[in-house]
């Protein structure tokens, strides 16, 4: 075998091993929606390429009206495309979603409030058919990983607006997924509460080896949480720069008032057209 | 100090007085009839009269006295008003299951049921006791008639009101039309149903003593028209006035109780401060 032979063998062994690792990938896809009058359709996104690999933390970042949401939701299904394609481990998101790897947290949290915090991290287990038993232990598992613990039997109205994310994150992750699906999750908490969740998410997330696509408008959070930002800008929504944050992690709040941290932040910033 | 003026504007002080302002403006009326009318039990009787009657054994018929006649003419008012409230639940949650599960069933039924409940329930007794030919069961189909329209149209809301999140996060995990409504649907929509069922069941008892008014043959309703007439004691009449209104009354606690049987989180109050700030 010679030299470049030897070479192109390995070429072709690297693009295999890239092929695995990509989770998602989304091929000029195109959303628009059709009033019901007869109106012009509104194009919510237009001509969008993106690869998400696996294990990755995704941020998609946008103005309201960017698309961003409509993106998230086409990937979970949520949404069908006008035009394009995506495709999620080499299949189509409703196969994806009939085989339960989604799991989806919402920008409210979405507890059923007659059912108390355990019964609501169980909920989707019990549609799976999960038996009982396996149920329980990672019922408990689950609360103790979002430190929800002594709360398992209290209802969700007893609860505050950040510990009723946490449990909204558990149950999204109690189903196992292979892919968290975050959509503007932690918009409505306070900053302190905010603060908290991003460390206790980053944790989740190295302990659990999820791939995360985390919806936001919010440039330091987006900025402190992710491996890539992926900046869209609105009317009609699309990618329109894509900002790798080569940040150190374990990431900690002080990493914020890093030099580093700040020119990312001012990079995205800067990377928005015409808003 | 403070503890007075709580104590002033809370809710069973407020009832407190309502209740002895309504027994002293009947007390009054009474006491102003007892002078200008010369049979005042027939248009307002004192309170202790109609007490007095309740407590009463002087037979009024051959044998029972006012309180037992009441009473065992009750069983059947309530027995056919419960068996149609039963009845009218029952059409009432299926007709809404339907109509939330179908857009064209909604579209077909829904206007048209408006409609069965514009006819004022005195015109439409006769129609159904000339369709049935027994006044039982009349009583029982109107009362069904009442209850079905309320529990229907609150627990299609209840359904409606569901959260299109709520929904979405049970087609994440693929979750089938039954597990929709058995998880989601049916339990979200309880305090809608429930509302329905506590308007629904003073108007069931109301309709059933009504019906009886139309025809013999025993009930709370035809006491009443029997002593209106002075064929029996005026005061059948009133106990029966008193009676069906605590009755009513209680048909709605009934529906309160049991929804809070049934859903132990309403029993909780809201978050207490301290609570929130250990886990934030």
């Amino acid at each position: 075998m010679d030299v470049a032979e030897k070479s192109e063998t390995i070429y072709v062994k690297e693009m295999d091993d890239y092929k695995k690792m990509v989770e998602i990938s989304v091929e000029n896809l195109g959303v628009s929606f059709t009033d019901k009058e007869g109106g012009a359709p509104v194009v919510a996104l237009q001509n969008i390429n993106l690869e998400i690999m696996q294990g990755e933390f995704i941020s998609l970042l946008g103005p309201s009206g960017c698309g961003k949401t409509t993106l998230l939701r086409t990937i979970a299904d949520l949404q069908q495309p006008t035009s394009g394609k995506i495709s999620v481990r080499g299949e189509s998101p409703r196969e994806i979603r009939s085989q339960k790897k989604y799991g989806i947290v919402f920008q409210n949290p979405v507890l059923y409030e007659w059912r108390t915090v355990r019964r609501n991290v169980c909920m989707p287990m019990e549609m799976m058919g999960i038996p009982k038993r396996d149920r329980t232990a990672r019922v408990t598992k689950m609360l103790e990983l979002v430190g929800l613990m002594e709360f398992g039997k209290k209802y969700p109205h007893e609860l505050s607006g950040g510990m009723q994310q946490r449990v909204g994150i558990a149950r999204a992750l109690a189903i196992q997924p292979e892919i968290l699906l975050m959509d503007e999750p932690f918009s409505a908490l306070d900053e302190f509460t905010k603060e908290k969740l991003h460390e206790d998410l980053l944790r989740i997330w190295k302990k659990t080896n999820k791939t995360i696509l985390f919806v936001t408008h919010n440039i330091q959070e987006a900025v402190f949480l992710s491996d890539r930002v992926v900046v869209l800008s609105p009317h009609p929504g699309r990618v329109s720069a894509v900002v790798d944050i080569n940040l150190e992690r374990p990431r900690d709040l002080s990493i914020k008032s890093s030099p580093e941290f700040n020119a990312l932040v001012t990079k995205v910033r800067n990377s928005f057209e015409g808003v | 100090m403070e503890k007075v003026k709580k104590a002033l504007t809370s809710n069973k002080m407020v009832t407190f007085v309502w209740v002895l302002g309504l027994i002293g403006v009947w007390e009054i009326g009474a006491t102003v009839i007892a002078q200008s009318k010369r049979t005042p039990e027939n248009v307002l009787p004192h309170l202790y009269q109609i007490l007095d009657s309740v407590f009463s054994d002087k037979l009024i018929n051959s044998t029972q006295t006012a309180l037992q006649v009441v009473l065992s003419n009750a069983g059947i008012t309530l027995i056919r008003a419960l068996i149609g409230f039963l009845i009218g639940i029952a059409i009432g949650f299926i007709l809404a299951f339907f109509m939330s599960m179908f857009k064209l069933v909604e579209k077909t039924f829904f206007p048209y049921l408006m409609i069965i409940q514009m006819i004022p329930i005195l015109g439409m007794a006769p129609i159904i006791l000339a369709v049935t030919k027994n006044i039982d069961s009349s009583r029982i189909v109107i009362a069904a008639i009442l209850t079905f329209y309320p529990v229907a149209t609150n627990t299609l809301a209840g359904f409606k009101a569901v959260e299109k999140e709520k929904r979405e996060l049970m087609y994440s995990i693929s979750a089938t039309n039954f597990q929709i409504y058995s998880k989601l649907m049916v339990p979200s929509c309880m305090p809608y149903f429930f509302t329905g069922l506590k308007i629904a069941a003073p108007m069931a008892i109301t309709a059933s003593i009504l019906v009886d008014t139309l025809q013999g043959g025993g009930g709370l309703g035809t006491m009443l028209s029997q002593s209106l007439k002075h064929a029996m004691s005026i005061y059948v009449f009133w106990q029966i006035v008193f009676f069906s209104a605590i009755i009513g009354i209680l048909s709605y606690y009934l529906m309160v109780v049991i929804e809070k049987l049934l859903s132990p989180y309403k029993r909780i109050k809201k978050a207490k401060k301290g609570v929130s700030v250990v886990g934030d």
